[in-house]
């Protein structure tokens, strides 16, 4: 009986939360954001107030008698429920729908069962997803990968054919197409924060936290338990992806597309569209990459990748 | 209390609006009335046109005094008359009123009846004349509304756009102004003085032949042979010639048309219009001058103060004070050397790395949902 009256309880605060969320959610000013980013909105948003906030979710509307902490718990546990509800799906089209894993047969000599490997790809994004590091890193190169920040640059690169195209077929040996490159170029951005598979908050040695650049021999640990764990997957993406992680001055023979991804993620993070530039500014992209430029040694990006980015987004008015 | 300030607010903005209307209409009401003299336009059409610029004058008397109480009220008479240019809403208004369109209303009022009435109000048109020069002073009034033109959102820029307007055009106006009167002065040629030599001839003619009735009859009957300009003669008060009927007067000739001759009760009064039109025709010219200045800084000057400091130094300014606003400021080559630039070149270059460097440490997210985005559910209070 008091079990079961117990069980009524939550599920009215349950409701109670989630009604709270999704007005939230709902708010116009994040309705544009990708559903991490507006999933860290709330979290800082329920921080900062916490004090303006407490009496009213305290009172008989919401949760008489909790404390904040235990307010905030509940309220954090229906943010993330909901995120994920969206996310989840959305992984789902992402996977299932929107990459042509096409790319798989110019990367691994073996055949792979690309449908055992989304599936793989899938429970285990779920899966990882679960870890706060995860969650908080993969916000940005989630954002570069919904955005499709990508695309119209691979475009402009595979036109070129300048130092990154050089980089993508004559050092790391590609052979692929654009349409292949680009989707290659979202699994990366996709698997990059699988290297959070084995941090704690922040505070794993091998990561620098401001930068996120990770060492070598960490990436290499995940790595060596990720490909057993995804054996569907193959090795080149996977490495490529926790690659990514890494910090181009210190080492050197990380892959161009690695770089490529690290760059783009970095670009993902709190990117917010733009209609219309104000006067006397210059463009987004222009912007960012040229920031970027002058930032390249404490992020670990390849300069000479930025000024190639750089110009296309200026020649572009990006 | 609120109901009070916003009822003021309403009123205020009511006059505002109504004070820009009144200006963008007597520009057109100045041109208008000079226009219909080079013209030859109507007297009734001239006649309404000259009383509207003297109600548009009683108008902006009333809003500068109104203005200046305000400013005495609230102890800031100096601020008005300096800072916010109450200087030029006197020099559009008081004296306009007092010694162009007032002497013209009451010249127009008074056309009554005959010649003679008008015409001891004569010789202080030809003070009016060089006061109408301060007429286009008003279009320093339209200053006001450079706020609401694209490119001078900001305060400094409107700030500095309407001080260079008001120099040019105030230079001009009172440049314009110091030459008439010194060329009134010192009696300088001009089209005035030349009209005038020549009427003054006749008049000195016709007087030197009025020693006898006869003469002065016989001289009369000519008069048409020698001059085209000679409108009316009277003797001791009688009209002894006149060139139209009263009608004709009535329909074609204002105040300032008439130049007025006068000895040993011999009155001469002869045709000035020619004079009044070469005034009408440097008027517009001026104004034309004029227009096209405040138009060249509205069009040209404004543009390019915007790009060169405004818009630069508004993105600087938000990129130092908003978390997330991170574009540089876009550097013109052909700018580069400017001091703003080099500031925002050092803005691009330092600032916005630095502040990215720094902002990626920080675990809290840009934030765009606010309080107030979930008002309704809060309590009130």
């Amino acid at each position: 009986m008091i079990l079961e009256a117990e069980n009524i309880l939550m599920s009215i605060e349950e409701e109670k939360a989630s009604s709270f969320i999704k007005r939230l959610l709902g708010n116009p000013s994040l309705s544009t954001l990708p559903v991490l980013q507006r999933e860290e909105q709330i979290v800082q948003f329920l921080r900062i107030n916490a004090r303006q906030l407490y009496p009213t979710l305290s009172s008989a509307n919401f949760f008489p008698g909790k404390s904040w902490e235990n307010i905030f718990r509940i309220l954090i546990k229906t943010v993330i429920d909901e995120s994920n509800r969206i996310l989840f799906t959305e992984l789902d089209r992402a996977i299932r729908e929107r990459i042509d894993f096409a790319f798989v047969r110019f990367i691994e000599e073996r055949r792979t069962d690309i449908e055992s490997m989304k599936e793989e790809l899938l429970a285990f994004l779920k899966r990882i997803m679960a870890k706060p590091e995860v969650r908080k890193n993969f916000s940005g190169p989630y954002t570069s990968f919904q955005k499709n920040l990508t695309v119209r640059y691979i475009d402009e690169i595979m036109e070129r054919k300048k130092y990154i195209f050089f980089e993508l077929f004559k050092v790391q040996k590609l052979k692929m197409g654009k349409e292949e490159l680009q989707n290659y170029i979202k699994a990366n951005l996709l698997l990059r924060p699988s290297v959070h598979l084995l941090t704690v908050t922040d505070k794993t040695e091998g990561i620098g936290i401001q930068s996120g650049v990770v060492h070598k021999q960490f990436t290499d640990k995940v790595f060596n338990i990720l490909r057993n764990q995804l054996k569907n997957v193959p090795e080149a993406l996977l490495k490529s992806a926790l690659d990514s992680n890494l910090s181009f001055i210190e080492d050197k023979g990380t892959e161009a597309t690695a770089r490529l991804t690290s760059i783009f993620a970095s670009r993902g993070k709190n990117y917010r569209e733009v209609k219309k530039v104000e006067r006397g500014a210059d463009s987004p992209d222009k912007s960012w990459f040229n920031i970027a430029r002058r930032n390249y040694k404490f992020y670990g990006f390849d300069i000479n990748m930025l000024d190639e980015l750089y110009k296309i987004a200026a020649e572009n008015g990006w | 209390m609120s109901n009070t300030s916003n009822g003021e607010s309403r009123v205020k903005v009511f006059f505002e609006s109504l004070v820009i209307v009144a200006i963008l209409l007597v520009l057109v009401q100045m041109f208008l009335e000079d226009f219909a003299v080079i013209s030859g336009w109507n007297m009734d059409v001239r006649r309404k046109l000259s009383i509207s610029g003297f109600f548009f004058d009683l108008f902006f008397t009333i809003e500068f005094l109104v203005r200046l109480y305000y400013a005495s009220v609230n102890r800031k008479t100096m601020h008005y008359l300096i800072r916010e240019r109450g200087w030029i809403d006197f020099f559009a208004s008081v004296p306009l009123l007092m010694f162009n369109s007032g002497p013209t209303t009451i010249a127009i009022l008074l056309k009554g009846s005959t010649l003679v009435n008008v015409s001891g109000i004569l010789n202080i048109l030809k003070v009016i004349k060089a006061i109408r020069i301060a007429r286009v002073l008003r279009f320093l009034r339209i200053v006001k509304i450079f706020g609401k033109i694209k490119y001078v959102e900001s305060k400094m820029a409107q700030r500095h756009i309407a001080n260079i307007t008001t120099i040019s055009i105030t230079v001009l106006v009172f440049s314009l102004l110091g030459i008439s009167i010194l060329q009134s002065s010192l009696g300088l040629p001009g089209v005035e003085s030349r009209i005038y030599g020549e009427q003054l001839k006749i008049a000195k003619a016709i007087d030197k032949l009025a020693t006898s009735d006869e003469g002065l009859n016989r001289a009369l009957e000519n008069a048409d042979m020698f001059t085209d300009t000679l409108l009316v003669v009277k003797k001791d008060g009688k009209t002894i010639y006149s060139r139209y009927g009263n009608g004709y007067y009535a329909e074609n000739f204002g105040p300032g048309d008439y130049s007025y001759f006068a000895k040993d009760g011999l009155e001469l009064f002869f045709d000035s219009r020619i004079v009044s039109v070469a005034s009408s025709l440097q008027n517009i010219i001026f104004f034309i001058i004029v227009l096209l200045t405040v138009v060249a800084f509205l069009v040209f000057y404004s543009p390019h103060f915007a790009i060169t400091v405004t818009d630069p130094l508004h993105i600087i300014e938000r990129g130092m004070s908003e978390k997330g606003y991170n574009l540089e400021v876009k550097i013109p080559s052909a700018y580069a050397a400017d001091d703003v630039f080099r500031v925002a070149k050092l803005y691009n270059e330092v600032f916005l790395p630095m502040k990215d460097k720094f902002s990626t440490g920080e675990e809290k997210p840009l934030l765009d949902i606010e309080m107030k985005d979930i008002q309704d559910i809060l309590p009130k209070g």
